[in-house]
């Protein structure tokens, strides 16, 4: 049998600012490593989220115009979108995706931009000051440290039944104050780090494809996927 | 002229004559010279000049001196900064070293840092602005393409009645009204075929009612025939237009713009639109087609210096620098047209000066590129790790690949590279570091760029 996994790429022509096409890209190389045949399509605006024509999303940031137009049409894909999430359908949302998945955020100029509270995260905003430079994370389930670059306006304040990413070793990591970097919520993956993310952390993207394998192929034995083995790339 | 204008401004020639004889350089100091006595000195310095203001993101150098170029073939007072000295004090460096005419117009051209549009203007009633692009740069420094165009409206506003020559394939510059009369140029070589632009494209919100643009033709990245699928809103009318891509090479490009053909000594669609540019602002000062064409057709390697070639012990290595994802994205684009076997060296820094954020490489289509006919592939640098991932995603077959941090070894791999043809693409303290290394060696003199 062929193993096949379908990606959303949210939003793909409108948030694209740091490399965000990356991810696809990574995600299509360690797939085909693990010999999964790995597809996109994005989804923008004015089209339906199907979720059951997906095993994975990525939500990418984009630029400040561009995030508050995505933040009225996501509106009507909210429902389906939390219905994937409840159902454990494996995300990444990284930056403005990550805020967007939230219960809403202040934009720079001071605007409260609502989210899809499909996760209960909320986003402040900064004065005159955006989080930028090289961050190192370490998540302390796995052990797994990872790398990247932040640059955010954004404060992000987890909620109850969030948990980060990552404790930052290096960094400013959400908010600057509480050493939290990003967000796990079930298979929902959340993160600040440009780079792209998956490019300098594949143990990120291999998990993410694993969860995706395991949820769409439930009875197949995937030790041979697991065994790949993830050449540092940093 | 007021006595401390005057002052100013012999203060800063000699500087300038100091500099430039004893020092072989120096084109900012001398105008910081000067605008520390007079800040408003520009505004004696410009008084009677015809001022053509250059600005966007990409294109800015090269369109700048292909247009003095042209409107030399009929005026023979044309000033200009000189490259890359875009900012305030280099701009009062170029009128304080230039000789007016006493009889004819005393044109001036100036390339122009978006962020500076609005000051400069304030000094010198530009009588044109052409705007060539905005494409996200770095974007630690200026921010959205949205921000970068207020700036440069911020200047237009201030002279209503000046014409606007704009690129007509870029949907930003038909986003805002504007009183003034507009010349666009642009595109037209290709078929109509529906289509709408790559993924990871910036700038694709209709400006009147935020859906997605379509697009009839597109030469790169967002520019092109678009239309709104949703309103009224569509590229406009062109007044000046490239009507046939001929031949495109690395190292040349033939197209035909409305009648006349031009035969340009560098290859890249990005400097088909700076030629286009350079035509159009030539004819709106009245210059004939044919008089342009002999100018652009000229191989003048000052004015193509930004794409270097050198000789290595007998390899053609081809220097480029590469900035932000558009630009890189094109120059990959030029490079796959070549039909010699060539091996490629991508040279990644990332100080302040290149960008301190390198996921831009992640928007350059390297998959594109057809490595199986480029014997050796090199991954050098600070960040030689962050380009070598990028190039193995890419299709790069360990075979066919190597890493070599330090630029010392890199010039030695290059020399020993099996192809002769060899494109080096290297961000902007890369290229200094390996110019300096060239120079040290003996195959290129050192200039002060």
């Amino acid at each position: 049998m062929s193993l096949k996994l379908n990606v959303a790429h949210l939003y793909g022509d409108l948030l694209n600012t740091y490399g965000d096409i990356g991810n696809i890209l990574v995600l299509e190389y360690y797939a085909k490593q693990m010999n999964v045949e790995l597809t996109s399509e994005i989804v923008s605006l004015d089209q339906q989220f199907e979720e059951s024509k997906f095993d994975l999303s990525f939500f990418g940031g984009g630029q400040d115009y561009e995030q508050v137009i995505v933040s009225k049409d996501i509106q009507n894909k909210k429902e389906a979108l939390t219905s994937f999430i409840e159902n454990d359908g494996p995300m990444l949302a990284i930056c403005g995706g990550y805020q967007l998945l939230g219960e809403y955020y202040i934009s720079a100029k001071g605007e409260k931009i609502a989210g899809i509270n499909a996760l209960p995260h909320y986003t402040k905003s900064q004065d005159n000051n955006r989080f930028i430079g090289d961050i190192v994370i370490k998540n302390s389930e796995t052990g797994q440290e990872y790398h990247g670059f932040e640059n955010h306006n954004g404060m992000t304040f987890l909620g109850n039944g969030e948990r980060p990413l990552g404790t930052v070793i290096s960094g400013h990591g959400n908010n600057g104050e509480d050493k939290s970097e990003g967000a796990i919520y079930k298979n929902v993956f959340c993160s600040y780090f440009h780079g792209p993310i998956l490019a300098r952390n594949g143990e990120l993207a291999k998990r993410l494809l694993l969860l995706a394998l395991k949820r769409k192929y439930p009875t197949n034995d995937f030790t041979q996927q697991e065994q790949l083995e993830i050449k540092p790339t940093y | 002229m007021s006595l401390r204008s005057s002052v100013a401004i012999t203060a800063g020639r000699t500087s300038y004559w100091f500099l430039h004889n004893f020092l072989h350089g120096g084109t900012a100091l001398p105008g910081k010279i000067t605008l520390a006595i007079d800040p408003d000195v520009l505004q004696d310095l410009a008084k009677n000049y015809e001022t053509v203001i250059i600005t966007g993101t990409n294109g800015k150098t090269l369109t700048t001196a292909l247009t003095v170029k042209a409107l030399k073939a009929k005026y023979s007072q044309v000033l200009t900064n000189p490259s890359g000295s875009n900012m305030k004090q280099g701009i009062v460096t170029a009128f304080l070293t230039s000789q007016k005419t006493k009889s004819g117009k005393n044109l001036a051209v100036l390339e122009t840092d978006e962020a500076n549009v609005e000051l400069v203007t304030k000094y010198v009633r530009p009588k044109v602005f052409v705007l060539t692009n905005i494409f996200r740069d770095q974007m630690d420094r200026y921010g959205e393409i949205y921000t970068t165009y207020a700036k440069i409206l911020a200047g237009i506003k201030l002279e209503p009645t000046a014409t606007i020559i704009a690129n007509g394939d870029a949907p930003i510059f038909n986003s805002v009204a504007l009183p003034n009369p507009i010349i666009y140029y642009g595109i037209d070589a290709q078929e109509d075929k529906e289509q709408q632009a790559l993924p990871n494209t910036d700038g694709l919100l209709c400006p009147k009612c935020q859906h997605i643009l379509h697009y009839k033709k597109i030469s790169y990245a967002n520019l092109g025939k678009y239309y709104c699928p949703n309103c009224d809103f569509k590229r406009p009318e062109l007044d000046f237009s490239v009507s046939k891509i001929i031949q495109q090479t690395p190292q040349s490009s033939e197209f035909i713009i409305d009648d006349t053909t031009i035969n340009l000594h560098i290859g890249g669609t990005y400097n088909i639109y700076n030629a286009l540019a350079a035509y159009s602002i030539a004819r709106f000062f009245a210059i004939d087609s044919s008089l342009i064409a002999t100018a652009l057709n000229d191989n003048d390697e000052k004015i193509f210096g930004r794409q270097e070639v050198i000789n290595v012990d007998n390899k053609e290595i081809t220097l480029i620098l590469v900035k932000n994802p558009v630009g890189l994205d094109q120059v990959l684009e030029m490079i796959k047209t070549d039909p010699e076997p060539f091996s490629l060296a991508v040279l990644l820094n990332a100080n302040y000066a290149d960008g301190i954020d390198t996921s831009w490489i992640w928007d350059g289509r390297f998959e594109n590129l057809p490595f199986n006919n480029i014997p050796s592939v090199l991954a050098g640098g600070e960040r030689y790790r962050d380009i070598s991932f990028r190039l193995k995603v890419a299709g790069v077959s360990d075979k066919q690949f190597m890493e070599r941090e330090n630029l010392t070894e890199v010039l030695e791999a290059l020399k020993k590279m099996p192809s002769n043809r060899i494109y080096v693409l290297a961000t902007y303290t890369a290229v200094l570091q390996l110019r300096k290394l060239l120079a040290n060696q003996g195959y290129i003199k050192e200039g002060m760029e």
